[in-house]
């Protein structure tokens, strides 16, 4: 019968013939010029991947030390997943000023408030903190993704299949971690094996899905242009706006002294 | 299980349907610019404010007691509140066209556009509320004067901030257009 550890490892090495796929999809298409941020958070994983193997097999560390260093790289994983945000927000949003400079605020907003939250509802113990920590981050993450996409779709801008699905991997990645350690951190830690499973399995969904949109979606190819009017005509609408706007104001005005006078 | 988890649970689900929600494709197709000017161009409901007004008022058809038709002052009453609920429903079709004309504006916006957008959203909510509470009014047979004059408050300031939104707009094209202009030009006509 296979244990739960043989399973884990198993996940373990599909993550990292997944991570390596998507890395050598990534080169093949040249798509690592274009995302950047989010070709080095791909490297990072990898990296961690052969790191926390190596500490493991090497076993000269005590108990705390692994854990210690373990939870260096998964801060610098998260922390480079959270740069991947900030590179897919502005490829969204930042060709809109006015849209840009409101939305910025906002998710800066969102993402401290949703991580203070999570601290107010943490455990006090300070050895939860670190991991608190990350969990509160990854909250943060999938509620400014969320919030990314909201935004986009109340001003109807575009986003392309591969944005949407970039997108998509890191909220549902971030919304499972946070599920999957509130019941580990209160009512399962007997199964810190199966916690470990679960996560990995999350990120294996993940990377398939993003996986799956660098093979099929190129970023040219699918971005619906947004609503652009030519300057003669953008001059003419506008002319047009405040006049009707103007009449607007000015009878809908009149009508209410009309109203002031009789009352 | 404490409370704190169950609220964090539940939070992650909302962002889960969140997400969905987000992801569903929008509503109507996108209007193109040249729909937006001609939908500008057509006449607008809350022009007609007054005259709904006043057929709602109880003494434009009060006489009818007094002459004893009293049957026919209430069939004219209920017509009468049903044509204002007809008109509430132009009038928020028309606030909405309102709205997605100063999304349109907001795409397009060169500067920051923050306070006016939040006091849009602000407006949408509040103006979709009052909307909803008026109906039940009519819909009760009370008198829903003030409730009429709150949204064409709102009807009025979106149109206020549309306006000067559309100024900026037109005031950087020109800016672009002609660099060397003073930038003093009265935009629009006004």
């Amino acid at each position: 019968m296979v244990g739960p550890l043989q399973l884990q490892t198993a996940a373990w090495a599909l993550t990292s013939a997944l991570e390596l796929g998507l890395f050598a999809q990534l080169l093949r298409r040249k798509l690592g010029r274009v995302y950047p941020v989010f070709f080095a958070y791909l490297l990072s994983t990898i990296l961690q991947s052969i790191a926390v193997a190596a500490l493991y097999r090497a076993g000269n560390f005590d108990k705390l030390t692994t854990w210690k260093i373990a939870w260096l790289t998964q801060g610098l994983v998260v922390f480079l997943r959270a740069l991947v945000l900030i590179e897919l927000a502005r490829k969204v949003l930042s060709g809109y000023i006015g849209i840009w400079a409101l939305a910025r605020r906002i998710l800066l907003g969102v993402a401290a408030s949703v991580f203070a939250y999570d601290l107010l509802l943490s455990k006090g113990q300070w050895q939860w903190l670190i991991m608190n920590g990350v969990r509160g981050l990854e909250l943060a993450m999938a509620a400014v993704i969320v919030t990314m996409l909201m935004f986009a779709r109340y001003y109807r801008l575009p986003v392309s299949p591969l944005q949407r699905s970039l997108a998509v991997g890191l909220c549902l990645y971030s919304i499972f971690y946070v599920v999957n350690y509130s019941l580990l951190e209160n009512v399962l830690q007997e199964y810190a094996v199966l916690w470990n499973f679960l996560g990995i399995f999350a990120f294996i969904a993940s990377l398939l899905l993003w996986t799956t949109a660098v093979t099929q979606y190129s970023e040219s190819e699918e971005v619906v242009p947004a609503p652009e009017i030519p300057p003669e005509l953008h001059g003419k609408l506008t002319a047009e706006v405040n006049t009707r706007l103007y009449l607007l104001n000015r009878q809908l005005i009149q009508f209410f002294r009309v109203k002031d006078r009789r009352s | 299980m404490s409370l704190a988890v169950i609220l964090l649970i539940l939070f992650a689900l909302l962002l889960v349907a969140l997400l969905a929600w987000a992801l569903r494709p929008p509503a109507g197709p996108v209007r193109p610019p040249l729909d937006v000017f001609e939908a500008l161009s057509r006449s607008r409901h809350c022009l007609r404010i007054s005259q709904v007004v006043n057929a709602l008022q109880p003494e434009d058809t009060e006489y009818l007691r007094d002459t004893g038709q009293l049957a026919l002052m209430q069939t004219l009453r209920r017509q009468r509140r049903q044509i204002a609920l007809n008109y509430l429903n132009q009038l928020q079709e028309e606030f909405q066209e309102l709205i997605e004309i100063s999304r349109l504006l907001a795409v397009m916006s060169p500067e920051a556009i923050g306070i006016e957008e939040m006091e849009r959203w602000r407006l949408s909510l509040a103006f979709a509320v009052n909307c909803a509470f008026l109906r039940w009014k009519l819909r009760l047979g009370l008198q829903p004067f003030s409730g009429f004059a709150m949204l064409s408050g709102m009807a009025i300031s979106v149109a206020r901030q549309l306006d000067f939104a559309s100024t900026r707009i037109a005031e950087a094209a020109m800016r672009t257009a002609n660099p060397t202009g003073s930038g003093d030009e009265n935009i629009g006509g006004f």
